[in-house]
């Protein structure tokens, strides 16, 4: 229901008018009560909102009567009185004090307010000489007080935030306690007029357009929703929302980001300005101190925990610094001052410019996304507009508001905390968390998902498209333009793909139903997709909001995890490839697990059969690459026994910890192993002549040309930890989970040279080994072979004596 | 009036919940809860460890109806929530002595 009243209503100018209104009113009643009576020796102050001319419809007006002594006040009790009683009769909300010069410049806990309300005091009327010596003592009471101010300032912000649990993402808000309201508002002028500045000047840390902008929307809300409710209301309902949007003429949305644009702004100055000012209580000599603290570099230095540019200039010219910056914060955990984030801002047109031309962007992205507090870094990026900057694409989610009973936050907000919650993953210890926490240790390269975190959302800014789709060509333009290799943009495209599947199974499928578990480890494809998978879709539900998440749901997703990781890992052996696209391929790929074609791209085939031509002559054929951080080595030979121990054994040899291996057999007997390694010591970065010995190495250990017994015992063996720390091994035996070959699950204390003692040990049983998963969780390595004796499944004695003999090896 | 309590597979939840829209049915509280009947659990082998999953993920709704409408809705409830196999779950249905509705003070079916 629109009224012609309502529609007439400008909230901002309503201000003034009521101010001015008031102001009469007073006036009157003083003349009429006081003025007369009491010529000398008394007036009256507005004081609060008041006093600032910003009184909004229906709030309280704040008066202080200043009387020249108490004895004076005393005797004219009677007079103050009716005074008062006229404004209330008029329907005035009036809260009043009674003053002496005297008291309004003295400090004590009980009238710290009111030395904080003198902040905002406009002298309306009575004897000038009262006011006059009450304002000659002010500026030297507050400059004397300051420290006392800034600290009652300091914890009562500090408290109101707290019953607002810190965050101005709410749903309904309250415009004017939450933080980000009006109040912080309010203490950012406070804070400046204490220093004794403008706000304009204030350690020139304040933001003013977006705070004038801020100002204006805050206003406009707190004047709507007063004139609305007819009395002091400052939460912004969903009514509320719904009709000052219908009286706008815009979408409740566009309220709501408004509102949120202006919290945000609100909410950084406030912590800015209070940061700022503690800090200043300090000693000269802590500042000293912080200024050369040890993790200060060429580019950047740090003083009470907030990174400073040591040329702040130097962004403009040089753009890649915004990466190095996104790398300090990663590294270092700390925020950015606000004296940084100001001198900045107007670089960012610059740093974006450079931006938006194709550059190799990606390896220092990925260092940054790879380091502890990447979450922080990207927050802190994103707050001072430099994550936009590099990803103008970002945008499009700014403080972007999802109506929908379960969303508690707008989608940039979600996306942060989203990345944030899988990060902290890593050392969750309790249940539920814990069981996924085992997953990121498992996978290559978590900041991946970082990156499709990012992005997974994006598109929700593009109402017209899909949101899937819109999030996929969005990324498809960022991944181009920061020349991300081929395959990281596959697993990017994968998981933007399919981030609401895991839930849309959960919800909607039964889990016994053996269909689910197929279906969906078909369209995961492999073990990693599916660990990374339910790693964005716990991040991504978790960050719906902070109550969703419960063990009950955890347990759900976990469920449908193990039941698809189960289906995926037990086609392994019985799923083989019959037929390629060429007579060739077909020959090379015939027998091979069809996991083969879902773990490698075609590239991958042909550089695979293209290896195996090259090492026809010799019988052997070995690839080395390094991609990140890892190194991969592809090995093809012809089948022969304790080949796979052969291998792992001379990676331990070169000191390589081995990752993940796997092992493929072909029809024909050629064998494809593939070896995922970390280099613990660089030696095959500060040395690359290694690379190819350690390739050579590899073809005479196959060859049986060098003894890997011999090559290992060169290695110095690692110190065990702690007993407390040690894992007991175990080695179990399963007949079910494949057609045709025995798993033997092997759970024991990582250590250079483990693999090889356990591929050597089950070989010279007369075992062959089919397939090789290896994990590595922390210390323990996890290892799953699928071996075969004599064409078939272990007998029971055999699968007791390797147990016997496994066990040996593994207690040393 | 009648209280049902109905403990079903989660699964089926936005099916029912649609199911008892379409008859009108729009207020009902939804629990996430933990049982099993019959269908006792299971064991699941993950990386050759045994997980035991003895209590099962479940939603419970519980919604007060007027007693002509009971069947109806009974019947709207069962058919959405069923799959034939074993874990479908259950529904009990109580008397209820009286129902307020705060706000006005509302009293038996008017505060439904």
């Amino acid at each position: 229901m629109m009224t012609g009243e309502k529609l007439r209503f400008d909230p901002i100018g309503a201000l003034d008018e009521r101010t001015s209104a008031v102001d009469a009113q007073v006036l009157h009643a003083w003349q009429r009560h006081l003025g007369l009576s009491v010529p000398t020796g008394a007036a009256i102050l507005a004081v609060g909102g008041y006093g600032r001319r910003q009184l909004f419809p229906y709030s309280d007006i704040d008066l202080l009567l200043l009387f020249a002594s108490d004895k004076a006040a005393a005797a004219h009790k009677e007079e103050i009185s009716s005074f008062l009683q006229q404004l209330w009769d008029a329907g005035l909300r009036v809260s009043q004090s009674v003053r002496t010069p005297a008291e309004c410049c003295e400090l004590h806990e009980g009238n710290i307010e009111l030395s904080v309300s003198l902040l905002d005091q406009r002298y309306l009327a009575g004897d000038a000489a009262v006011y006059g010596t009450m304002l000659a003592k002010l500026p030297r009471f507050v400059h004397g007080q300051r420290d006392a101010l800034v600290r009652h300032l300091s914890r009562m912000t500090r408290e109101r935030h707290a019953r607002f649990n810190g965050t101005f993402h709410h749903l309904e808000p309250n415009i004017k306690e939450a933080p980000g309201g009006l109040r912080d508002l309010q203490l950012v002028s406070w804070l400046a007029q204490i220093a004794g500045t403008t706000p304009q000047a204030f350690s020139g840390l304040v933001h003013l357009p977006e705070l004038d902008e801020a100002r204006r929307t805050l206003f406009a809300l707190r004047g709507y929703l007063h004139h609305q409710a007819k009395r002091d209301s400052n939460i912004l309902t969903f009514d509320a929302q719904e009709w000052i949007a219908e009286l706008m003429g815009v979408e409740e949305t566009a309220i709501m980001r408004g509102y949120f644009r202006s919290a945000r702004a609100v909410h950084r100055s406030a912590l800015g300005a209070l940061e700022s000012e503690e800090a200043r209580a300090s000693s000269l000599f802590a500042q000293f101190r912080d200024r050369r603290s040890r993790v200060s570099n060429a580019d950047f230095t740090v003083a009470r925990e907030r990174i400073y540019l040591r040329a702040p200039q130097q962004l403009a010219a040089e753009p890649e610094l915004a990466l190095r910056l996104l790398q300090f914060v990663g590294r270092h955990g700390m925020r950015l001052s606000l004296e940084a984030e100001q001198k900045m801002a107007p670089q960012l047109a610059a740093v974006r410019q450079y931006f938006a031309a194709p550059r190799p962007v990606w390896p220092a992205l990925l260092e940054a996304l790879s380091l502890p507090h990447a979450p922080l870094a990207l927050r802190v990026a994103y707050e001072t507009g430099v994550l936009t900057a590099l990803f103008p694409e970002l945008e499009r989610i700014d403080c972007l508001v999802i109506r929908d009973f379960f969303h508690r936050y707008t989608v940039d907000e979600h996306t942060l905390v989203a990345i944030q919650t899988l990060v902290e993953l890593r050392g969750a210890q309790a249940p539920p968390a814990s069981s996924f926490a085992g997953l990121i240790s498992e996978i290559e390269q978590p900041s991946l998902l970082v990156f499709a975190l990012l992005f997974h959302d994006v598109g929700k800014g593009s109402p017209r498209e899909g949101h899937i789709d819109a999030s996929l060509r969005l990324a498809e333009r960022a991944m181009e333009r920061i020349q991300m290799p081929a395959a990281e943009r596959d697993s990017v495209r994968f998981l933007i793909r399919h981030h609401l599947d895991m839930s849309v199974t959960m919800n909607g499928r039964d889990p016994f139903d053996p269909s689910t578990a197929r279906d969906f480890a078909h369209a995961v494809g492999t073990v990693e997709n599916l660990k990374r998978l339910t790693l964005v879709t716990y991040a991504d539900i978790s960050a719906v909001n902070p109550a969703v998440m419960t063990a009950w749901r955890a347990e759900q997703l976990w469920q449908l995890y193990l039941l698809t990781y189960n289906e995926l890992t037990r086609e392994l052996e019985t799923e083989r490839i019959e037929e390629a696209d060429s007579p060739e391929q077909t020959a090379f790929l015939e027998g091979f697990p069809k996991r083969y074609l879902r773990t490698h791209s075609e590239a991958d085939v042909t550089r695979h059969m293209q290896l195996e031509l090259e090492g026809r002559p010799r019988g052997v054929a070995v690839a080395l690459e390094k991609s990140g951080s890892i190194y991969r080595l592809t090995l093809v030979t012809g089948d022969r026994p304790f080949l796979f121990a052969t291998v792992a054994g001379t990676l331990s040899s070169f000191g390589m910890n081995i990752l993940k291996a796997e092992a493929f057999a072909n029809r024909r007997g050629t064998v494809l192993d593939t070896f995922s390694f970390a280099d613990p010591l660089r030696t095959l970065e500060l040395n690359p002549t290694e690379m190819d010995r350690l390739k050579a190495t590899v073809e005479r250990a196959v060859l049986g040309r060098a003894d890997v017994k011999q090559l290992l015992r060169s290695r110095p063996r690692s110190t065990p930890p702690s007993r407390k720390a040690r894992i007991e091994p175990t080695v179990h035996f399963d007949d079910q989970a494949s057609q045709s070959s025995t798993l033997i699950q092997v759970v024991a204390e990582d250590r250079p040279g483990l693999l090889y003692d356990i591929a050597s040990t089950i070989s010279s049983r007369g075992t062959s080994i089919d397939v090789v998963l290896i994990d590595t969780e922390a210390h323990k390595a996890i290892d799953v072979f699928y071996v075969t004796a004599e064409g078939r499944k272990l007998t029971s004695e055999k699968q007791g004596e390797l147990q016997k003999a496994l066990l040996a090896v593994l207690r040393g | 009036m009648k209280k049902i309590e109905a403990i079903i597979q989660p699964f089926k939840m936005e099916p029912v919940k649609e199911a008892l829209k379409n008859i009108g049915i729009d207020g009902m509280t939804i629990t996430e809860v933990r049982g099993h009947g019959r269908q006792k659990g299971h064991k699941e082998v993950y990386r050759g460890q045994e997980y035991n999953v003895d209590l099962l993920p479940k939603i419970k709704v519980e919604l007060v109806v007027a007693d002509a409408r009971l069947n109806e809705i009974l019947t709207a409830l069962t058919t959405a929530a069923r799959t034939g196999k074993i874990g479908d779950g259950k529904v009990f249905v109580y008397d209820v002595a009286e129902a307020i509705r705060i706000r006005n003070d509302d009293r038996g079916e008017a505060a439904l």
